[in-house]
């Protein structure tokens, strides 16, 4: 059986604890206080920009990560 | 949290809305394939789910949503230099509208003259639990979903 790309394995087919656990890490998340890393994001017309250019437009942005549920 | 963006604007606080992976695939809204589809799926969270803030998409890989800790639905307040002041492993709107309340707060603190220097602070904040309630979103996903997850948490 062909192995899972990660990209497959973080866009699981069915919401199975060993498919759904794998990714689920927030003690290993970045600590307060330092920076923290930056990553290309894209708005819905797919126009890239990063999460650095979003932040510095604020003295505090809420950032909340979700999905439709 | 549509209305937290609302209320604090004009403090200078940013809001958004930054999308991951399907935590719950279902037949309406499955798994992506393809950025293309995720693109759509972001989208429809705007024109179905009402999602006012700016909506932004992260690779298809997840990179964002893994490096900053994985969780379906964490919130973060960042600030203007990109340090984080803020991290939840759920997201409840009183808990991030009661630490915005005190970062604004901070900021005149600061303006007015006082010296202040971080130091960090642990709490347990409370979180909706309205089973009932999430079951009737996971409806919009697809049976499939409510299926999975009943079987997976009960």
């Amino acid at each position: 059986m062909a192995e899972q790309s990660l990209t497959e394995r973080y866009n699981y087919d069915e919401f199975i604890r060993e498919k759904f656990e794998l990714g689920m890490r927030f003690d290993e998340s970045p600590p307060l206080g330092k920076s923290a890393p930056d990553f290309p994001l894209w708005d819905l017309d797919g126009r890239e920009t990063r999460l650095s250019a979003v932040c510095s437009a604020h003295a505090y942005t809420i950032v909340e990560f979700g999905s439709f549920t | 949290m549509n209305q937290i963006a609302g209320r604090w604007d004009l403090h200078g606080v940013g809001s958004v809305f930054l999308y991951t992976h399907e935590a719950h695939p279902g037949e309406y809204w499955p798994h992506h394939t393809s950025f293309e589809q995720k693109l759509r799926h972001a989208r429809a969270l705007r024109d179905i789910l009402g999602v006012t803030r700016p909506i932004l998409v992260d690779a298809l890989d997840g990179a964002c949503h893994l490096a900053y800790g994985g969780m379906p639905n964490m919130t973060w307040i960042i600030d203007r230099s990109g340090v984080p002041a803020y991290k939840s492993d759920w997201t409840d709107s009183h808990s991030v509208e009661n630490a915005i309340q005190y970062f604004v707060a901070a900021v005149e603190r600061r303006r007015a003259g006082e010296k202040l220097a971080p130091f960090n602070v642990e709490r347990l904040d409370l979180r909706n639990a309205d089973r009932e309630a999430f079951y009737k979103g996971l409806e919009r996903n697809g049976p499939k979903a409510v299926r999975e997850f009943r079987a997976a948490i009960g």
